[in-house]
């Protein structure tokens, strides 16, 4: 690692982590504090490849690195999802002042972990169905059904609440 | 609103307050060596003894004549032609007393050059090694005292030197990785060193082909095993053994674990500490290393440390229960 590549990364961090830390929030629908946990992880692995990798889309390749792993670790804590989960969505609105913009981001942390990161990377980083299906490895037609599904539920949710509040 | 927007504008207010702390490549280069396996205790950085390399110097008098002017100062000094930069600093005035030269700077220089030069200039060379992957073998990356410095005649100049850890691969290992040091050789199944034997590894690991040789004090061994495929330079789990003055030192870093507050555990009918340890490896620290350390034998010590990638695959509690199983295994070789 030369003087040259250090900097570089620094610009890296500059330029990108913030984008890099929300993403990773909304994937693993964690606490800022274990987001930039594994941001932190994610960077890391990010840095031990950086001389090779930095002239070749890092950017790219830190999003790969941050995405899989928030799903990991959404996986690994979704014993506790399931037990969320389990509840039927017809249930009343937990609190009828409650915005639209919490239930919303309450309904997407209960997504399965890759159903999530399939929504976060179409309609938050607004990649492309081919670019989300090129991150997280799968076909696009599988990118096509997490998104029709995720938003599925989103939208039951959504129309719940406007029942409710009508 | 369709679905769509509402969601993207439901998920740029949960995050519109986030934004990434400055010390975030700080906190991503401290873990970064966390992984990387350690050649040497951190801070001392030496892997070989200073060598002292003494100059007979021919001083035209005692510092009593000083200030000597110019070139009779520098009798030994200037060398013809050799590159000092050690203008006289007695030259300049008489107010100075004692015979003092500008340390020349010989950072970016060969250790050759640089010791010539420094030879020349009438001062006592030290060299220290240190592992860096950095700079080309043999070349000075740093030296006290500092270049501009003055220095009397005599006065003991250490350049530090950059050595690759490794002697070059040979042809018939091509899986060692070039800049890890091999200074115990083969050791066949990388498990016998420093007088002691490992007896068990968590399943899956293989010797990292490398091990290092008086890098932790005067008497210390080390090498480390890793999942295939890890790169080079990292490590899943790597062991230290002490022995001699190095064993001493790691007694007393035992005792400061306990001063810190560390519970022993009982691993093979020893009392050993599981702590997660500092990059400098003497402070407890959530964050830090897991690592487990216990004293072997009289005399002998020995230190296990995981690494954290290795620790997350694991998980937390199947990793400390490796770790106490490897250190219950691990024993005198015969």
């Amino acid at each position: 690692m030369t003087e040259e590549d250090e900097a570089a990364f620094d610009e890296f961090l500059a330029a990108r982590s913030t984008a890099l830390l929300r993403t990773a929030i909304l994937v693993c629908g964690a606490s800022a504090t274990d987001a930039e946990d594994m941001v932190q992880s994610a960077l890391e692995k990010v840095y031990r490849h950086w001389p090779r990798i930095r002239h070749d889309n890092p950017e790219a390749y830190a999003r790969r690195v941050v995405v899989n792993g928030a799903i990991s670790r959404a996986r690994r804590r979704r014993v506790l999802q399931e037990i969320t989960f389990a509840q039927p969505p017809e249930t009343p609105v937990e609190s009828p002042d409650l915005g639209l913009r919490d239930v919303l981001v309450t309904e997407l942390r209960k997504l399965p972990a890759r159903m999530r990161a399939v929504l976060v990377l179409r309609y938050w980083e607004d990649l492309s169905e081919a670019e989300t299906a090129a991150l997280l490895g799968c076909s696009v037609g599988t990118v096509k059904s997490q998104a029709a599904r995720g938003l599925a539920r989103v939208r039951a949710r959504m129309e719940n609440l406007e029942g409710a509040s009508a | 609103m369709n679905v769509e927007e509402a969601l993207r504008d439901a998920m740029a207010a949960q995050v519109a307050g986030v934004q990434a702390p400055p010390s975030l490549g700080q906190a991503v280069r401290r873990r970064n060596r966390r992984h990387v396996v350690r050649f040497r205790t951190t801070g001392a950085a030496l892997l070989t003894a200073a060598v002292a390399v003494t100059v007979p110097v021919v001083l035209t008098g005692g510092p009593g004549t000083a200030p000597a002017v110019g070139g009779g100062q520098g009798t030994g000094a200037a060398g013809q032609g050799a590159p000092v930069a050690s203008a006289s600093a007695t030259g300049s005035g008489d107010t100075v007393a004692v015979p003092a030269n500008l340390v020349p700077d010989m950072v970016g220089k060969s250790v050759e050059e640089g010791g010539a030069v420094l030879k020349e200039a009438g001062y006592t060379v030290r060299v220290t090694k240190v592992v860096s992957d950095r700079d080309p073998a043999g070349t000075v990356v740093g030296q006290t005292p500092a270049p501009g410095t003055s220095a009397p005649p005599g006065a003991a100049v250490t350049l530090i030197v950059a050595a690759t850890a490794a002697p070059t691969p040979d042809t018939t290992a091509g899986t060692e990785s070039p800049g890890m040091p091999q200074d115990l050789g083969d050791l066949g199944d990388g498990r016998t060193l420093g007088g002691v034997h490992v007896g068990y590894l968590p399943e899956g690991l293989e010797w990292g082909k490398w091990s290092g040789k008086d890098g932790f004090g005067t008497r210390s061994y080390t090498t480390s095993w890793v999942e295939p495929g890890l790169e080079p330079g990292m490590y899943s789990v790597q062991m230290v053994v002490y022995r001699k003055d190095a064993a001493k030192q790691f007694a007393k870093r035992l005792q400061g674990f306990a001063a810190q507050g560390a519970k022993p555990v009982e691993a093979g009918g020893r009392k050993a500490y599981l702590v997660s340890l500092s990059e400098g490896g003497d402070q407890v620290n959530d964050g830090g290393t897991r690592t487990i350390a216990w004293t072997l034998a009289p005399g002998v010590g020995v230190e296990v440390m995981m690494s954290p990638d290795y620790v997350a695959k694991l998980g937390g509690a199947a990793a400390d229960r490796e770790l106490k199983k490897i250190a219950a295994e691990v024993a005198l070789a015969k």
